[in-house]
């Protein structure tokens, strides 16, 4: 996200001495950096090794990032290298040889496209959080897989079954409109609408 | 873009963003937070400037490859590698006493003296993720970036 404003803030305090802020860039992009090595097939061993590896060298470049916008795109490459070095090592190894296949090299337009999801991903989250405490309920209700009935959803937040199709709307055009979804709509993007994958 | 989409898109939208953030395991995350704990250390960084393992053409020599060879280099000064198993050997250019401290990016320290040719050797080799810091007689204190093996 070129312009988002909180990327941009968070940076800039990281940068200083804010280890809230720093924990926080860390959540928002946890999703991405995991996202990315599990392309690679990395076990759960080799994703933390090279997530220590990314979040190191995320720490020295706090103070030289000129553009922090640029943050997601730096933490996709950086990401994708440490797992390369990881599945060469495990190669070297095993003495498989050293030819590197095509399959090491997810194609560049998934990687655009695993970041796009990924600021998307945490735009809904934020705005997610945003929503009073019985918005997020009644959501998280519905968004569950497979999701929830309207009798069950009746019967725990007591809510009569006629009116929680009315509240959804209303949640969701609070969702909509909450700050976070706001700096996010006001950028251009070109990835299709979801079909409630499973995404970054 | 989100404006036009529909309540039902909204809704899976941000249920798989939710379950993106769910399925990240804690120990990523922790680690994360963990390595803020290296922000703001004064030294000259020495960044990696060539390693034998991401470079195809030293890879062919396959007798060579249990050993790994770096180079990380300072506007200062370099420091060469050579990382096997065992044992980590190197040698700091342009060559000077001091003392060199090994890092792992779990907190664990070891320090090594450099001798006046400028070699060191860390016995055995640290743990991965690591880093090196030299520091010489006159004032001269290099920090590499972190070390994957």
């Amino acid at each position: 996200m070129r312009d988002d404003q909180s990327v941009i803030a968070l940076v800039t305090r990281a940068a200083g001495d804010d280890q809230q802020a720093w924990d926080e860039l860390i959540e928002r992009y946890a999703p991405l950096v995991w996202a990315i090595c599990t392309r690679y097939r990395l076990s759960n061993h080799d994703i933390e090794d090279v997530g220590q590896s990314v979040w190191l060298l995320l720490v020295e470049q706090l103070g030289k990032l000129r553009e922090p916008a640029a943050l997601p795109g730096w933490l996709a490459t950086t990401t994708k290298r440490e797992c390369l070095r990881v599945v060469m090592a495990a190669r070297k190894s095993q003495q498989l040889g050293s030819t590197v296949d095509d399959t090491l090299f997810a194609d560049e337009r998934a990687i655009d496209e695993q970041i796009l999801i990924a600021e998307r991903n945490a735009a809904l989250r934020a705005g997610f959080a945003e929503l009073p405490p019985h918005a997020q309920q009644l959501l998280a209700m519905l968004f569950r897989d497979p999701p929830c009935s309207y009798s069950e959803i009746s019967a725990t937040l007591g809510i009569p079954i006629g009116s929680i199709g009315p509240q959804r709307a209303r949640c969701l055009e609070r969702l909509r409109h909450s700050s976070a979804l706001t700096a996010f709509g006001e950028i251009e993007f070109s990835i299709s609408s979801p079909r409630g994958g499973h995404g970054a | 873009m989100l404006d036009s989409w529909t309540d039902d898109q909204l809704l899976a939208a941000l249920g798989a963003a939710i379950r993106a953030r769910q399925a990240v395991p804690d120990a990523l995350v922790e680690v994360g937070k963990g390595a803020y704990a290296w922000h703001r250390i004064d030294a000259e960084l020495a960044q990696l400037t060539y390693d034998s393992m991401t470079d195809l053409t030293a890879a062919v020599r396959s007798e060579t490859a249990s050993i790994r060879a770096l180079t990380l280099t300072s506007p200062h000064l370099s420091m060469e590698l050579e990382v096997s198993e065992d044992c980590l050997l190197g040698q700091v250019i342009p060559p000077r006493a001091g003392t060199l401290e090994a890092q792992t990016g779990a907190g664990a320290s070891t320090e090594t003296t450099v001798d006046e040719i400028g070699c060191f050797a860390v016995d055995p080799t640290p743990a991965s993720p690591f880093r090196l810091r030299f520091r010489a007689a006159d004032g001269t204190d290099v920090l590499t970036g972190w070390i994957t093996l």
